[in-house]
C-alpha cells in the first residue's frame, strides 16, 4: 500500500533524547530568538509553502549569498567544479526538464529518433546568439557533446554519456540540425541532456569558458572571481526575451551563519544552496525583512547500506533493515512532519516513471529475516555528520525506530569536512542525500547500476542492469515506463539504499523577492524579480 | 645582552622551522587530499585522478616538502593548489586585513583592560572590583562566536548601523573594510580583555602590598602618583607576557570570528586551506603565525627587561 503523502498522522511521539540531540545543532540560531523561549516547538508557526508572486519592479539588482564550491571553481558547465548558480543564468541547454519532469524544448525545438533508438536528430532554434554575438549553430551543440565525453575533462556527466556517445559520430549536416549516432539504443537520450553539465558552450571555447562564461542564457557575465564575488547582467538579446532583473550580484560566504546574518541584516536578498535547519528557518521567517520559501522535494535522503560489506552482503539483512523502520517516524523527527515518504524508492513521487510500489513496515518479519540470516541481535554503527542539518536527526530517528526489530544502532557523528571522502562509500551504514531533478533513467543508471562511480551501495545485479538496458531500447513509452517501474521495484526489494523520505529545501529570501522558483537546483532566472 | 638576543633569535628560527614540519606532517595525516576535498561528492575515481594529475599531487610527499622549503627560503611560497594563485600575494592581502582587526583590537583591549585591571586591583573586593571581575569572567566564558552573534543581532539586525558580514573580497581598499572592522574588534576585545584584566588586577594587588609601595606611601605621596610612578611599571611586567600571547593568538586564532563575519583575513584563509588541504597556503600561514608568535614573545621579554632593572644585569646603569 502506498502511504499517502498528505496523510495526517497522530501527533509525533519524539523520544526525548532524540529531540534533545536533534535540537543541539540549532543552539547558535536559538541565541537569535529572544522572547520566543516560552513558545515550544508546537506553538511555532508553520513555514510558508511558496515564495510570493506578483507583478515585479521593472529591473532591479538581486543580491545572492552562495557557498563557494572552492577557490578552484569555474564557469565551465561541464566541470565537476562549476560555480552552480551562474550556470542557469549564463547558458541554455538543448533540452530542459519542465516542472513535471518531462523533457521540454530549449535550444533544440524538436527531436526524433530512428526506429532503433540509435540515431537522434535534433532541430535547433534559429536566430539564437551567444553573448559575444556569435550565432549559435549545430557546431556548438556538437562541440559541447564531444567535450562532455572527453575523458581528460572528467565531467560528472561524462560517466553517463560516455558509454553512449562516440565523438566521431556526432554530425552537423546543417547549421540548424544536429545528428547523434549513439553506440547503443536509447530512447531516453534527450532526458540525459537535461543535466546541468550539458549547458551549451561556443565551439572551440573549452579552454576559456571557465572564466568567460559565454553562453546563450538570459544573463551575461560582467565579472567573476573564483570563490569570491561576481556580477551578471541582463542579456537583452536573449531568445526568450530579456529577464526581469537588470543584474544579479553573487557573494561567496563559506559560513552558514554568515549567509543567514547577511540575509537578516538586509545585505543580500537570497541564500542559495543552503537548506536552513528548522530553528534558523523560524528565525528568518519571524524577521521583518526575510522569509522562507520551499524548493519542493528538492532532495531525497538515503541511508545507504554498502552491499559489499558485512552484514549487508546478505539480501535478507538489507530487507530486514528496510522492514524494521517507520518512515513516518523519521519524517516526524527529522523533518518535523513536512516531508514525503520515500518508500525506499529514490524516484521522486509524481514524476513520469515513478511507481507507488511500497512495502509496509513489519518489525516482526524483519526480526524473522535476521534470525534466518543468523543474527539474533544485529549491532551496527550508523555514521552521520553535521554536513546537512537533517543527517543526525534522521540517524537517531532510524535508531529508535528499528530497536523494536532487535537492531541496535549506534550513531557515530564524524567530521563534516571529510565526510564524503572518508565515510561515504567507505562505511557500511551512513546518512546522505541527493538532489532531485535528474530524470529516472539517469538516476537509476547513475546511482544503482553495477560499476557506476556514483553507485553508493556498490549494488551489482545483472537482472537490474538488463532491465535498464531493455527500457532504454524500448520505443513504446508505456512499455518503457513499466520496465523502469520494474527496476524501481528491484531497488525497493533488493537494493542497498534505504530512502526514508523526500524533503523540501528551506530557502531563505528577502520579502522583496517575487516569483522565486527553483526546481531541484535550477532557478527560474527569467522571471525572478523584486517588489516594486 | 647581545648573546641573549642572538640565542633567542636562533631558537626563533628553529621554532618556525619545526612549525612548518609539524604542519606538513599533520596535513599528511588528515584524511583526504586536496583533490578529494575539492570534489566532495563528485570525487569519482576518474575525476580525482584527473585533478591530482593537474595539481601535481602524484609526487612523493617528502619531495614536495623539500621543494617547498627551498622555495620558501628564497621567499617564494609557491602557488595555491586550489586557486593556482601565488600564495605570497594572497597571504599578504589577508594579513593586511587581519592586521586591521588586530591593531584595533590591541589598542582597544589593552587600553581598556589595563585601566579596568588597575581599578579592580585598587578597589579590591569592593563594588568596582566585583562588577569588573564578574563582567570579565562572563566575557572569558562566552565563546567569541556567541559574542559575535549577539553583536550582529544588536548592531546589524535590530539597529542596522553596521554590516553583519563583509561582502568585499580580500583585495578591497582599506577604507571599504573599515566599517566591517568594528564588530569583529568588539567581539575579540571582549574575549581578550578578560585575560589581561585578570592578570593586571593580580599584579596590582601584589605590587600595592609590597614594601616599596608602602615606603612610597609613608613618604607621603598621593595615591595617583604611587600608582603611576611606582606600582604600574612593576605591575605591568607580568602583564606584558599575557598581552604578547594574546597578540599572537589574534593573528592565528581569529578564524572563528572572521568566519562568522565573512571577513577576508588570515583566519578565514586558514580555515579554507585546512578544509581544502591546500598545503602551500597552510605552510605559509603556519610560518607567518609562528614568526608572529615568536616575535611577540621576544618583544615581550625585551620589554620586560627594559622595565625591570634587575634583568638588566651586565649593563651599565644609564644614569
Amino acid at each position: 500500500m502506498p502511504r499517502s503523502p498528505g496523510a495526517e498522522g497522530a501527533p509525533p511521539r519524539i523520544p526525548r533524547r532524540t529531540a534533545l540531540l536533534g535540537g543541539a545543532g540549532a543552539l547558535g540560531a536559538a541565541v537569535l530568538l529572544p522572547g520566543c523561549a516560552s513558545s515550544g516547538p508546537r506553538a511555532a508557526p508553520a513555514l510558508p509553502e511558496a515564495a510570493a508572486t506578483g507583478a515585479t519592479a521593472d529591473g532591479g539588482v538581486l543580491r545572492m549569498a552562495r557557498p563557494p564550491a572552492s577557490q578552484a571553481e569555474t564557469l565551465d558547465p561541464a566541470s565537476s567544479l562549476s560555480a552552480y548558480e551562474y550556470l542557469g543564468a549564463l547558458y541554455s541547454r538543448l533540452v530542459r526538464m519542465d516542472a513535471e519532469g518531462h523533457t521540454a524544448p530549449d535550444l533544440a525545438t524538436g527531436w526524433e529518433a530512428d526506429d532503433a533508438g540509435l540515431v537522434w536528430t535534433f532541430r535547433l532554434r534559429d536566430g539564437v546568439r551567444f553573448h559575444d554575438g556569435r550565432r549559435f549553430t549545430s557546431a556548438d551543440a556538437a562541440y559541447t557533446l564531444r567535450r562532455i565525453v572527453d575523458p581528460d575533462l572528467a565531467s560528472p556527466q561524462g560517466t553517463v554519456l560516455g558509454p553512449l556517445i562516440d565523438p566521431g559520430r556526432v554530425h552537423t549536416p546543417e547549421p540548424g540540425v544536429l545528428v547523434v549516432e549513439l553506440t547503443t539504443p536509447n530512447f531516453e537520450f534527450p532526458a540525459l541532456l537535461t543535466n546541468y553539465n550539458c549547458y551549451v558552450v561556443p565551439d572551440g571555447d573549452g579552454d576559456t569558458i571557465g572564466s568567460t562564461g559565454i553562453g546563450t542564457g538570459p544573463f551575461r557575465l560582467d565579472s567573476f572571481s573564483p570563490g569570491g564575488r561576481g556580477r551578471i547582467v541582463a542579456y537583452d538579446d536573449h531568445w526568450e526575451g530579456p529577464p526581469t532583473l537588470d543584474a544579479i550580484e553573487m557573494f561567496s560566504m563559506t559560513d552558514n551563519q554568515a549567509r543567514t546574518n547577511a540575509l537578516l541584516a538586509g545585505q543580500v536578498d537570497l541564500i542559495s544552496q543552503t537548506n536552513l535547519d528548522f530553528a534558523t528557518a523560524r528565525v528568518v521567517e519571524a524577521s521583518d525583512r526575510a522569509t522562507i520559501a520551499r524548493s519542493v522535494n528538492a532532495q531525497w535522503y538515503v541511508l545507504p547500506m554498502l552491499t559489499t560489506a558485512e552484514p549487508f552482503t546478505d539480501a535478507r539483512v538489507r530487507q530486514a533493515m528496510k522492514l524494521a523502520y517507520d518512515p513516518r517516524h523519521i519524517i516526524d523527527v527529522a523533518l518535523q512532519g513536512t516531508g514525503v515518504p520515500g518508500n525506499d524508492n529514490p524516484v521522486p513521487p509524481d514524476t513520469p516513471y515513478w511507481t507507488d510500489y511500497a512495502v509496509e513496515r513489519d518489525p516482526e518479519r524483519a526480526r524473522a529475516l535476521l534470525a534466518e540470516a543468523g543474527h539474533e541481535r544485529l549491532s551496527m554503527e550508523l555514521y552521520t555528520s553535521s554536513y546537512d542539518p537533517v543527517f543526525t536527526p534522521m540517524a537517531l530517528a532510524y535508531r529508535d525506530s528499528v530497536a523494536e526489530a532487535g537492531i541496535d544502532i549506534t550513531v557515530r557523528n564524524t567530521s563534516a569536512d571529510s565526510y564524503y571522502t572518508q565515510i561515504w562509500m567507505q562505511k557500511p551504514l551512513m546518512a546522505t542525500y541527493w538532489y532531485t531533478g535528474r530524470p529516472a533513467d539517469q538516476l537509476l543508471n547513475q546511482v544503482f547500476r553495477s560499476g557506476s562511480s556514483y553507485n553508493e551501495t556498490a549494488w551489482a545485479d545483472d537482472a537490474f542492469d538488463d532491465l535498464l538496458d531493455a527500457a532504454r531500447a524500448t520505443a513504446d513509452e508505456d512499455r518503457r515506463r513499466t520496465l523502469y517501474q520494474d527496476a524501481q521495484r528491484m531497488v525497493v526489494d533488493e537494493g542497498g539504499a534505504m530512502t526514508p523520505m523526500f524533503a523540501d529545501r528551506l530557502v531563505g529570501l528577502s520579502r522583496d523577492v517575487l516569483n522565486y522558483h527553483e526546481s531541484g537546483f535550477e532557478f527560474d532566472y527569467l522571471n525572478i524579480g523584486l517588489r516594486p | 645582552m647581545i648573546v641573549y638576543i642572538s640565542r633567542r633569535l636562533l631558537s626563533a628560527v628553529v621554532t618556525v622551522l619545526l612549525a612548518s614540519v609539524i604542519v606538513f606532517a599533520a596535513v599528511q595525516l588528515l584524511p583526504g587530499d586536496v583533490a578529494t576535498q575539492v570534489l566532495g561528492q563528485d570525487a569519482t575515481p576518474d575525476a580525482v585522478a584527473a585533478l591530482r594529475e593537474q595539481m601535481g599531487l602524484n609526487r612523493p610527499a617528502a619531495l614536495r616538502f623539500v621543494d617547498w622549503v627551498t622555495g620558501a627560503v628564497r621567499g617564494d611560497f609557491g602557488v595555491s593548489l586550489v586557486s593556482g594563485e601565488p600564495v605570497a600575494a594572497t597571504l599578504w592581502l589577508h594579513l593586511r586585513n587581519t592586521m586591521l582587526i588586530a591593531v584595533a583590537t590591541i589598542a582597544v583591549a589593552v587600553t581598556s583592560s589595563i585601566v579596568l585591571g588597575v581599578l579592580a586591583g585598587l578597589y579590591r573586593d569592593r563594588w568596582p572590583d566585583t562588577v569588573i571581575s564578574t563582567l570579565t569572567l562572563v566575557g572569558m566564558s562566552v565563546p567569541e562566536f556567541v559574542v559575535a552573534t549577539l553583536l550582529v543581532l544588536a548592531l546589524s539586525i535590530t539597529v542596522p548601523v553596521l554590516p553583519a558580514v563583509v561582502l568585499d573580497e580580500a583585495s578591497a581598499p582599506v577604507a571599504d573594510l573599515l566599517p566591517a572592522v568594528v564588530l569583529p574588534t568588539i567581539a575579540l576585545s571582549v574575549v581578550m580583555t578578560a585575560y589581561i584584566v585578570r592578570m593586571t588586577r593580580t599584579s596590582v594587588i601584589d605590587v600595592m602590598a609590597s614594601e616599596f609601595v608602602t615606603t612610597a606611601r609613608l613618604k607621603g605621596l598621593g595615591t595617583g602618583r604611587v600608582v603611576v610612578r611606582h606600582a604600574l611599571p612593576s605591575a605591568l611586567l607580568p602583564t606584558l607576557n599575557v598581552i604578547a600571547m594574546n597578540v599572537a593568538w589574534l593573528v592565528g586564532g581569529v578564524a572563528v570570528v572572521e568566519n562568522v563575519f565573512n571577513y577576508p583575513g588570515v583566519g578565514r584563509m586558514l580555515l579554507e586551506a585546512v578544509h581544502n588541504r591546500d598545503l602551500p597556503v597552510l605552510q605559509a600561514i603556519a610560518v607567518v603565525s609562528a614568526a608572529v608568535y615568536v616575535l611577540c614573545n621576544l618583544a615581550a621579554d625585551l620589554g620586560a627587561m627594559a622595565l625591570n632593572p634587575r634583568l638588566r644585569t651586565g649593563e651599565r646603569s644609564a644614569r
